[in-house]
């Protein structure tokens, strides 16, 4: 699964948005600059986008457009404000369904806060760690171990686009967390069974908050 | 020169009249008259000024308002402005509404609900803008436009404008970009490489090399356009 890019005119077909609207929102920052990447083609410069993060983006800013302004949207939005300093107890990720049970049944005492609490980035991981989980390519022990080496790494890794990379070999796993875009190549032995951006969990997690 | 402050809690003002030099920093209101030049970047919540102005920073207001020739080393944020004369910018521009009448020269990326100018303009950036209206009175340069909406006229068609524009090409009137990409496009003189939008009226004197449209395009007969593309369904 490589770094898709989409171009601009793929991306409004398959939105039904419009140039206007698009450049609208880049104006009020719903968009990031960053994701406007300028290449050149045969017929040109065109722009294009991360695939995932952008569909993503573009998906949650029309699901909530019509209850909040734009101007809100963003402050909503914007990477880092917001979020970061959302606070949710365990009873509400489970009424909004954002980690199944189990998930937080097996982890949660490990990852909660001293007072109970789940802040976006412990949030961020169990997600993680549930996606995994639900594709059948972990099993639990794994996911402890995911957990910790997410969690040591949160710092250094904030606000850089960043992929998981887990691989095993003769059985033994093994977490990667490498900052985008970055190639890995392994030896013949080791099997790469998932690859994250965590760029789109991120996105879909924000979605599923608020 | 005279820098005063008024209550405290509240910021002051900064008022230079006449030839002078003051520092950045943040005001509640500025106001220059005459050759005013100030040292670093300022935030103030009125700007006004008439003259000469040379800002060694970048400028950061709720209101603006210039007449005069204005330079500005950094990049301006600003809410509503307006401005008569010529404004050089180094960085980007960003702002709610712009009312131009003269020169604008942005290196950077140029961000605006609204745009209604008459003059002459170059963005070497992006020019990103919810509404554009523009009578072009010299010339027009931007790599790339998006907009939701888009009108460009030629300002003034007398003789003696077409003679000069003839002579010298930096004062002909035409709009020039490398892309042009917005929901509802109304151009006059213009040469691009491509426009791409929903509805788009190609007029007069416009030479395109590429145009795809959405649902309806009118093309004057006193324009050149490459190629003609419809695109979606």
């Amino acid at each position: 699964m490589e770094d898709e890019l989409i171009s601009k005119k793929e991306l409004l077909d398959l939105t039904g948005i419009s140039y206007g609207q698009l450049y609208r929102w880049k104006r009020k920052q719903l968009i990031p600059e960053e994701w406007f990447i300028r290449k050149s083609t045969f017929t040109g410069q065109e722009t294009f986008f991360p695939k995932m993060l952008v569909l993503a983006r573009v998906h949650n800013i029309l699901n909530m457009k019509d209850d909040l302004s734009l101007d809100e949207l963003a402050s909503r939005l914007s990477d880092t404000g917001g979020f970061s300093d959302i606070r949710l107890t365990e009873k509400a990720i489970a009424e909004r369904n954002i980690v199944t049970d189990l998930t937080l049944s097996s982890y949660g005492l490990d990852v909660q806060g001293d007072d109970g609490m789940y802040s976006f980035d412990t949030l961020l991981h169990l997600y993680v760690a549930d996606n995994l989980l639900a594709n059948g390519d972990m099993n639990l022990e794994e996911g402890r171990l995911l957990l910790r080496t997410l969690d040591s790494h949160t710092e250094e890794l904030k606000g850089r686009p960043c992929e998981l990379y887990f691989v095993r070999k003769m059985g033994v796993a093994l977490f990667m967390l490498a900052p985008s875009p970055a190639e890995l190549y392994f030896d013949e032995g080791v099997r790469l069974i998932a690859k994250v951006a965590l760029g789109d969990l991120i996105e879909q997690l924000k979605g599923r908050l608020s | 020169m005279a820098e005063k402050s008024k209550d405290e809690g509240q910021l002051p003002d900064l008022i230079l009249n006449g030839v002078g030099s003051a520092a950045g920093g943040s005001y509640d209101r500025v106001l220059i008259d005459g050759v005013g030049k100030v040292g670093d970047s300022l935030t103030a919540r009125l700007f006004k000024a008439n003259g000469q102005i040379r800002v060694k920073g970048g400028l950061e207001t709720g209101e603006m308002e210039v007449n005069g020739i204005m330079n500005l080393e950094g990049s301006l944020k600003t809410g509503r402005m307006k401005l008569d004369g010529m404004l050089h910018i180094e960085g980007s521009l960003k702002g709610e509404s712009c009312a131009l009448n003269g020169l604008v020269t942005v290196k950077g990326d140029c961000e605006l609900e609204e745009l209604k100018g008459e003059g002459g303009f170059t963005v070497e950036g992006l020019l990103s803008a919810g509404h554009a209206d523009i009578r072009l009175n010299g010339a027009g340069q931007v790599r790339e436009i998006g907009v939701e909406t888009l009108k460009v006229r030629q300002g003034n068609k007398s003789m003696w404008n077409r003679l000069i524009g003839g002579i010298i090409p930096k004062l002909k009137s035409e709009l020039t970009a490398k892309t042009i990409e917005g929901d509802h496009l109304d151009l006059e003189y213009t040469t691009a490489d491509i426009v791409r939008g929903n509805v788009i009226v190609i007029g007069e004197g416009c030479s395109i090399g590429r145009v795809e449209y959405g649902s309806e395009l009118s093309v004057h007969p006193g324009a050149r356009v490459g190629k003609e593309v419809k695109t979606g369904d």
